[in-house]
């Protein structure tokens, strides 16, 4: 069963879902679902918005599944685009910045990492324990302008090839490039720069 | 030196670093070649490891996230809305096919009808009700009689014989509320009614009026021209 219904393509379970398939829907729900939360959780920071956005963006499905023309690019790429202008709407309307950090403990995500971590490894044998690099680069990434940060959570946390993102983010393809390529610079920079921070914390301590 | 090696230095790491570890990303030479510059080059070989270093940190939030997801909340709104919809879809489509239904009855009536009135055969018989307050003098058949001047139809161009009553009709002054009306019979069926008429015309019908009873029944009949005064019957 579970093979099966991994076999059907999107655009396969899409047909079905226009013609009534509910079963179809929901696999097409829940394949494509967590992306898009993760998505609107990494941009947002907030939990709650997260949900309203993945809900918002099935509803515009339901509702208007001919919006998806299949030339322009693939589903995962008009989701996300459709949960990018939720977001945009949501953060027009609340007329505020979001802060991600405050959110992260509510979110569920793990919390960032203490100024007491080790450095940036410099050698293969010096390894960070994953938990707190992982806490490290969250951190980060949530410290980048959005149009960067897009760009970091589409093409590195969800392994979108520049064309998807290209199609999500309603951008030319070189501009995803270039907007990834500046913000693994800055994420890079900001990196550095928590290791000299800690590095001079651990001295003074 | 290698064969087809690609030159590549500083500035060039710089421009294709966070492309390194893309699969397809780049040219599998010019990966080669930037690798060997990185060996001796202590600057990039820092850029290097910082970048898989990040690529490690990236790859690492993305497993560890990998389980996050919207709850069961949303999926309960959505399944909700999914159903409604396709209910509604499928009340306006039985809507639709019932309108197109009903549509394609009407136009199959109308053309039924159209049709059944260009095809079916035309009556020879034109009504024309001219009278219903009293009969005009009706004259016994074969008696000789002119026609009364009364008889005379209103219509300059037309001729009339005086009234005929026919073999079986009631006595004409008994028909009060009698009509008059215009038909066209053929010569065979004027002759039924006990008035044969001559073949001296080119057509096979012969307009004439007939008095009716109240009760529809052809009390008399009288022969009519249209086409000259003169011509008599």
């Amino acid at each position: 069963m579970m093979t099966q219904a991994t076999e059907i393509t999107n655009d396969g379970l899409l047909r079905r879902m226009i013609a009534g398939d509910e079963e179809a829907f929901m696999l097409l729900y829940r394949r494509m679902q967590p992306a898009i939360y993760r998505y609107a959780l990494r941009m947002s920071g907030n939990p709650a918005l997260a949900e309203d956005v993945t809900q918002e963006v099935f509803m515009a499905l339901i509702r208007d599944t001919k919006r998806f023309d299949p030339a322009r690019g693939t589903l995962g790429g008009f989701l996300f685009g459709i949960a990018r202008n939720h977001l945009r709407k949501r953060w027009e309307q609340d007329r505020r910045s979001v802060s991600l950090a405050a959110d992260l403990e509510e979110s569920g995500l793990p919390a960032p990492a203490g100024p007491n971590g080790k450095g940036l490894p410099v050698g293969a044998d010096d390894k960070l324990a994953s938990g707190e690099t992982a806490a490290r680069v969250r951190e980060a990434i949530a410290t980048l302008p959005e149009n960067y940060r897009e760009a970091v959570v589409l093409c590195e946390l969800e392994e979108m090839s520049y064309e998807e993102a290209a199609v999500a983010l309603d951008c030319p393809i070189g501009t995803v490039r270039s907007r990834l390529h500046r913000a693994r610079t800055m994420l890079m920079e900001k990196l550095r720069e928590r290791q000299s921070v800690r590095h001079a914390w651990g001295v003074s301590k | 030196m290698n064969e087809g090696a690609i030159h590549v230095d500083c500035a060039r790491i710089g421009e294709i670093l966070h492309d390194l570890d893309r699969p397809g990303a780049l040219d599998s030479k010019l990966v080669e070649s930037a690798l060997a510059h990185a060996e001796s080059c202590s600057r990039c070989a820092q850029l290097l490891t910082e970048a898989e270093w990040l690529d490690f940190g990236l790859k690492t939030v993305a497993a560890r996230e990998s389980n996050l997801q919207a709850g069961p909340r949303v999926e309960a709104v959505l399944l909700r809305e999914f159903r409604n919809r396709h209910a509604a879809i499928a009340r306006r489509r039985f809507q639709w096919r019932l309108a197109a239904l009903g549509t394609a009855a009407v136009v199959v009536l109308a053309m039924g009808l159209f049709l059944h009135q260009r095809l079916a055969p035309r009556p020879n018989v034109t009504v024309v009700v001219r009278s219903s307050q009293a009969a005009p003098a009706v004259t016994a058949p074969n008696s000789g009689q002119q026609p009364l001047a009364g008889s005379q139809a209103a219509d300059t161009s037309e001729y009339a014989t005086g009234f005929v009553s026919l073999p079986y009709a009631d006595d004409p002054s008994t028909l009060d509320d009698a009509a008059i009306v215009r038909v066209v019979l053929s010569r065979p069926a004027l002759a039924s009614l006990g008035v044969p008429v001559p073949d001296t015309s080119d057509t096979e019908s012969v307009p004439a009026d007939l008095i009716l009873s109240e009760d529809g029944t052809p009390e008399a009949i009288r022969l009519v021209s249209q086409t000259t005064a003169e011509k008599s019957f």
